[in-house]
């Protein structure tokens, strides 16, 4: 493919970087675009539920996020690699350009989330590496906690930008940068 | 003391001043005050009229049960009427102004109705405006509604934002008295997550207002030592401006921050108001209790309050209430206000005590024992009292209290009843299981150290309660006096609505003897105070009108909202452009570079035409038909839903869900498959590719994209468990567009790599995955919506925007144009193909003309209901094709099509047009209809009847193709 | 109130979509004596006062389909299971 074809993110003008919101010295959050990113799908075939998650358990190099009963999202890994280690235990399906994953993270990072997610987000009760299915501000959410104060929101491209723009707001009082 | 401001005391900030207005008259205050506090220190009492009779009126309370005192705040956009200036936090430049007054508050005409108020007894309304009936609409609600309104809500958009949050906590604590502090306190130092919430705008609830000891400090100091331990602690979140106004299913509370009410104007990046849901594994209310007022004549005159509202404003604002007080009370409140007021150096006149044998630390104020107030002198401010014996007693505020009310709602919103307590002459919280308990006076607790053991044991979530600080009890003891029965002027029962102590009888004497009848009938305590403060008098005075208990007349049933929250809040940040989100397709900037004017489809913006300088709609939809049916165009459809299946039973799973069947198509092929509803009805169609033997990709259309995954979804896990089949949306993954006309070919042969387009290589249905751009994974379908020679290509949506672009290159030497989804709707209509207008719930496979889609060696959803006689009558209404007879006249869609010579009726409806468009091809108005037996009607020449613009024409059947019948145009 | 995904944990009802009662069978022949039983698999539906077992999708959650008992009245939630064992279960017994 020629050198010029580049993948082009759908917040690429929406998500500026820079300070935003309100100034009460460090920023609340500090939100993120993860872009370019290999994102696959895969569901346990019939019986293979065990077989697939020891599989992605053992798998170095690739993040495995819990997306549903006995479905998961593969990420960091090229999908053909992916359908091939997975041949026989799961369907998998290419979802790298169908979602946008934004990252955030920060002291306020709790305050933020509590605007739009029923999931109680609290250290004790949703630890580092859990992912939740959700909603937020009427848009499907895929959320992981992937540090101390970090998350990850996944959702479908074609809400990124109505998402982006209202999780923003939502950050504003606290004050936000975006790298 | 200058005016009515106390030189010393109170929590008020006196290096602090603030400026305000009040009627347009300029005042000040001090920071901590509220509007009524900063009033009353001016000697404004005057604050409203009422609003039946236009009584002048005052403060009664000092909280959120205030009746009276109900203003119009700010100005402008952020104008809120019906505002309780006792829960109006004073701010430098606050603007109010009295409402429900014309033309001054001072004088005001509506007082004429109490000339009249022999008229406007309970169930006035009711008796009066009934007749001539013509007269309620037209004469007599207008006139009601203006003479009773109470204050206006501004009519420009409110520019301030709201949100909304989720909060989760092992323990909220409801109020922050000394009952919620001990609670909180102790859940807090046991670590568990607590949420204090209190509706004031300072935490501390009576040890604010009161005279208390507590742990060898005042109890305003022992809140305060608490409330500084608390907000050091990392799991407990203090909230106040924080009314929890519900108590739902699951222990989930509702709440609403006033984040910012208390400023001018909120900071541009913070909401006014939040609006919080609350899950609380356990919660203690402590909402403290409510002083009743007594029913007397004159209760109502400005500078009457309860004798708890009089300390609050000495004891919390600095403000006295008047200069010579009279209290009239029938419990140990009275001479606790006696005994603070004159500490602050006000003159008590007298303790009236209606109980013949009382007793209690009067202060040195004299008792008159056995007493009772029948009515206040004073019109706009009191100036005496008379009593039952005849005494005239000079004086400029009154302070009255009746008893406590423990605040119970919050624990009867799930339906459980209150019971009546005959010790403390109030109403207790029912038992409600384990998740929520009450503490303190809200439990009928009335001594200080029963509050704080009350929190301490509710705050216990395990272990062992701590041991509690000492303090010093206030005596409490009340024998309950209703309604003064000697009473000369009007006794107030309910304040805000005007009903007096001779409604309630009046009203059982008319057979409303039920209180919620009642409370209709007389609207005692109905008004946007619901009553906080009437109510329990109202019960009283009906028990004893109906000889009754307290127990057997009951109260009225408690709902959510505990205080009036703003629309504001209820719809949180969802207004404007967030009213929904906005969802846009990967070729969204393509179509927008070429002038794309876009239409929502569902939540999708969608392009819908392009126009070129001076087109209108049907301008530009005719041009880009035209240059698709005879060059090449392109059209954005990546809003169709697409399912990728997969599995060893994938083939069997479609076969079940579709009508037809998809176990015989060829790896590499494409086929139309239709869905019925379980009940035999279409539910949706599209084609769907074998890419695998276990792999299919299935389309849908864009509006049912999400009802067929739930129902595939549904089917699988409800009904077929067993059957190996996965499944997922790969609707975004995918930007698909479709290509279609005579140049198609000869364009995209500019991209792809390798692959020769030929027929033999890529024949019709053909669907493949290829490589396009000297590389790039794409899927290539040749199937065709518009009738044309024409494919389906779908690139990684990161991609979409480039390739599209790369298409209108490749395709400028042939004149190739975008067309959006009007021209496909043209073209769909003058081919025949039907889409929502047909597939509209109500037909059948056979109605749409793929009967013969409909397999019998399988089962599938819908199968049996399919078959029923009503489904397979001959003459039920399906898909024809219809023009006008005179090819000038435009048809419109939902006409109805009756035989020729018929007159419209339901008899002789036959049916109703369901899509028209103005086919440029045949440059003519067509569409499609469904008719009665209409396949048999082919040729017929039949009525068109718009009753919408009454217009009548004829029309002729035809095939549903209107255009190229012969389907040459798909394999130029 | 709160429903207890077997996959998500406690959720609030707004995420769910509910579809009537789960204790009716779809019937599994297609001969055409048996349209009755069709018509009131379709059609017929009781609306009972107390315990109701109700299909539930997780629509704005992990979207499995579940079969929540409760009582109509009291709103108590007495079991959450997923819509695949109910089957699973009915088929076994």
């Amino acid at each position: 493919m020629s050198e010029n074809i580049q993948r082009v993110s759908p917040l690429a003008d929406i998500a500026i970087q820079g300070r935003f919101g309100a100034d009460h010295g460090a920023p609340g959050v500090v939100l993120s675009v993860r872009h370019p990113v290999q994102i696959a799908t895969v569901i346990a075939r019939k019986g293979k539920a065990k077989a697939l998650a020891d599989a992605l358990k053992n798998w170095r190099g690739a993040t495995a996020q819990w997306a549903g009963a006995e479905q998961y999202f593969v990420l960091e890994r090229p999908f053909d690699e992916v359908r091939r280690k997975l041949e026989g235990l799961a369907s998998c399906s290419d979802q790298s350009h169908g979602r946008v994953i934004i990252r955030i993270e920060g002291p306020k990072v709790r305050q933020v989330l509590c605007k739009g997610t029923p999931v109680d987000l609290h250290e004790s009760e949703f630890e580092i590496g859990k992912s939740a299915l959700t909603q937020m501000a009427h848009v499907g959410v895929h959320l992981t906690r992937v540090g101390r104060d970090a998350f990850e929101l996944s959702v479908f491209r074609g809400f990124s930008e109505s998402f982006w723009e209202w999780l923003s707001e939502q950050a504003e009082e606290f004050g936000y940068q975006v790298i | 003391m200058t005016g009515f401001r106390l030189d010393k005391g109170g929590l008020v900030d006196r290096a602090a001043p603030l400026d305000f207005t009040f009627d347009g008259k300029a005042f000040t205050g001090f920071a901590g005050d509220t509007l009524a506090s900063a009033l009353i220190a001016n000697d404004v009492h005057l604050m409203g009229r009422s609003f039946k009779y236009h009584r002048p009126r005052g403060v009664i309370s000092a909280g959120s049960s205030e009746p009276n005192a109900l203003v119009e705040l700010r100005e402008g956009a952020r104008k809120e009427a019906n505002t309780r200036a006792t829960m109006i936090e004073l701010y430098d430049g606050l603007v109010a102004r009295s409402q429900n007054r014309w033309p001054s508050l001072e004088f005001d005409i509506g007082a004429l109705n109490s000339l009249a108020s022999a008229m406007f007894v309970a169930g006035f309304y009711y008796k009066t405006f009934m007749w001539p009936k013509s007269f309620w609409e037209k004469i007599y609600e207008p006139i009601i509604r203006k003479a009773a309104g109470l204050g206006a809500a501004s009519k420009e958009a409110d520019p301030d934002k709201y949100e909304k949050a989720y909060g989760h906590c092992d323990l909220l604590v409801v109020g922050s008295g000394p009952a919620g502090l001990m609670a909180a306190l102790t859940a807090g130092r046991s670590g568990a997550r607590v949420i204090l919430a209190d509706e004031s705008s300072a935490l501390g609830g009576s040890l604010l207002s009161e005279n208390e000891e507590i742990g060898g400090m005042s109890g305003h100091a022992w809140a305060m030592a608490t409330i500084s331990e608390l907000s050091a602690m990392p799991n407990v979140a203090l909230m106040p401006r924080t009314t929890i106004f519900g108590w739902y299913d699951d222990n989930i509370f509702g709440a609403v921050e006033r984040v910012n009410d208390h400023v001018l104007e909120p900071s541009p990046y913070e909401p006014r108001q939040r609006y919080w849901r609350i899950t609380a594994k356990r919660a203690v209310m402590a909402t403290g209790a409510e002083e009743r007022p007594i029913v007397f004549g004159g209760n109502d005159v400005p500078g009457v309050m309860t004798a708890s509202a009089l300390r609050t404003y000495a004891n919390r604002y600095g403000a006295a209430a008047g200069k010579s007080v009279v209290v009239f009370t029938n419990n140990n409140s009275g001479y606790r206000t006696a005994r603070d007021m004159k500490a602050h150096g006000v003159h008590v006149e007298v303790i009236i005590d209606s109980r013949k044998e009382a007793t209690g630390d009067a202060g040195g104020v004299p008792v008159i024992r056995g007493g009772a107030i029948v009515n206040v002198r004073g019109g706009k401010r009191v100036s005496g009292v008379e009593l039952a014996d005849h005494r005239m007693i000079p004086c400029d505020a009154v302070a009255m209290s009746g008893g406590w009310s423990p605040i119970v709602n919050l624990m009867c919103h799930r339906g459980a009843k209150p019971k009546w307590d005959e010790r403390i002459a109030g109403f207790v919280p029912p038992d409600v299981g384990n998740a929520i308990a009450a503490a303190g006076s809200a439990a009928g607790k009335m001594l200080l150290s029963e509050c704080l053991a009350d929190g301490a044991r509710a705050g216990t979530l395990k272990g062992k309660t701590p041991a509690l600080p000492k303090c010093r009890d206030e005596a409490f003891a009340v024998t309950p006096l209703w309604w003064v029965k000697e009473s000369t002027g009007k006794a107030f029962v309910d304040y805000q609505n005007d009903s007096t102590a001779k409604d309630l009888p009046l009203a059982a004497q008319e057979g409303y003897r039920d209180i919620e009848l009642a409370k209709r009938y007389t609207t005692a305590g109905m008004a946007t105070d619901q009553g906080k403060l009437g109510n329990v008098n109202a019960i009283a005075i009906l028990a004893e009108a109906t000889g009754r208990s307290m127990d057997q007349v009951g109260t009225t049933t408690f709902r959510p909202y505990y205080t009036p929250v703003s629309f504001g809040a209820i719809a949180g940040p969802f207004v404007g452009h967030h009213f929904q989100p906005v969802r846009k397709t990967p070729l969204h900037d393509w179509a927008d570079e070429l002038g794309a004017i876009f239409v929502e489809t569902g939540l999708w913006m969608r392009s819908s035409w392009f126009p070129q300088e001076g087109e209108d709609w049907l301008a530009s939809a005719s041009r880009e038909v035209l240059a698709t049916r005879e060059r090449v165009g392109l059209c954005d459809v990546s809003t169709l839903g697409k399912i990728d299946v997969q599995g060893k039973d994938a083939a069997e799973f479609l076969n079940r869900l579709y009508c037809n069947t998809f176990s015989t198509l060829d790896v590499g092929k494409a086929r139309y498959g239709l869905m019925l509803r379980e009940d035999g009805i279409v539910f949706d169609d599209g084609t769907t590719s074998r890419l695998a033997a276990d792999h299919f990709l299935i389309t849908t259309t864009t509006a049912n994209a999400a009802r067929v995954m739930s129902h595939m979804e549904f089917c699988h896990q409800a009904h077929w468990p067993d059957l190996d089949v996965q499944y997922v949306s790969v609707t975004e993954q995918w930007a698909q567009m479709a290509i279609a006309g005579p140049k198609t070919r000869a364009t995209l042969q500019k991209i792809v790599d390798e692959v020769t387009l030929d027929d033999k290589s890529f024949p019709y249905l053909a669907a493949k995955e290829i490589s396009i751009l000297g590389g790039m994974t794409a899927r290539l379908f040749r199937i065709s919506f518009s009738g044309e020679h024409a494919y389906e290509l779908a690139v990684p949506a990161d991609y979409g925007n480039l390739v599209a672009r790369s298409i209108m290159q490749a395709g400028e030497e042939f004149g190739i144009a975008p067309y959006g989804i009007e021209a496909l709707s043209i073209m769909r209509i003058e081919k025949g193909h039907v889409a929502g207008g047909e597939l509209n719930g109500t037909t059948t496979a056979g109605d749409l003309g793929l009967g013969k889609m409909m397999s019998s060696k399988k089962d599938y959803i819908g199968r049996m209901m399919a078959a029923r006689e009503g489904l397979t009558d001959k003459n039920r209404q399906c898909v024809v094709g219809i023009r006008p007879f005179d090819t000038m006249d435009k048809i419109r869609s939902g006409s109805h099509i009756l035989k020729k010579n018929d007159a419209p009726s339901m008899v002789a409806d036959q049916g109703y047009i369901s899509s028209v468009a103005w086919s440029p091809m045949l440059n003519m108005w067509l569409g499609l209809a469904l008719l009665a037996n209409g396949r048999e009607r082919h040729g017929e020449v039949v009525k068109i009847f718009d009753g919408v613009r009454n217009i009548h024409m004829f029309g002729v059947i035809c095939d549903p193709m209107h255009y190229d019948r012969e389907n040459k145009k798909l394999h130029v | 109130m709160l429903i207890k995904c077997p996959h998500c944990g406690t959720r609030p009802v707004e995420e769910f979509t509910f579809n009537g009662d789960a204790s009716i069978q779809r019937p599994t022949s297609n001969d055409p004596k048996t349209m009755d039983q069709w018509f009131d698999y379709v059609y017929l539906r009781d609306n009972p006062k107390g315990r109701f077992e109700e299909y539930a999708h997780h629509s704005s959650g992990c979207r499995a389909w579940l079969v929540v008992a409760r009582d109509t009245q009291t709103h108590e939630i007495f079991s959450v299971v997923t819509a695949r064992d109910y089957a699973k279960k009915r088929v076994a017994s």
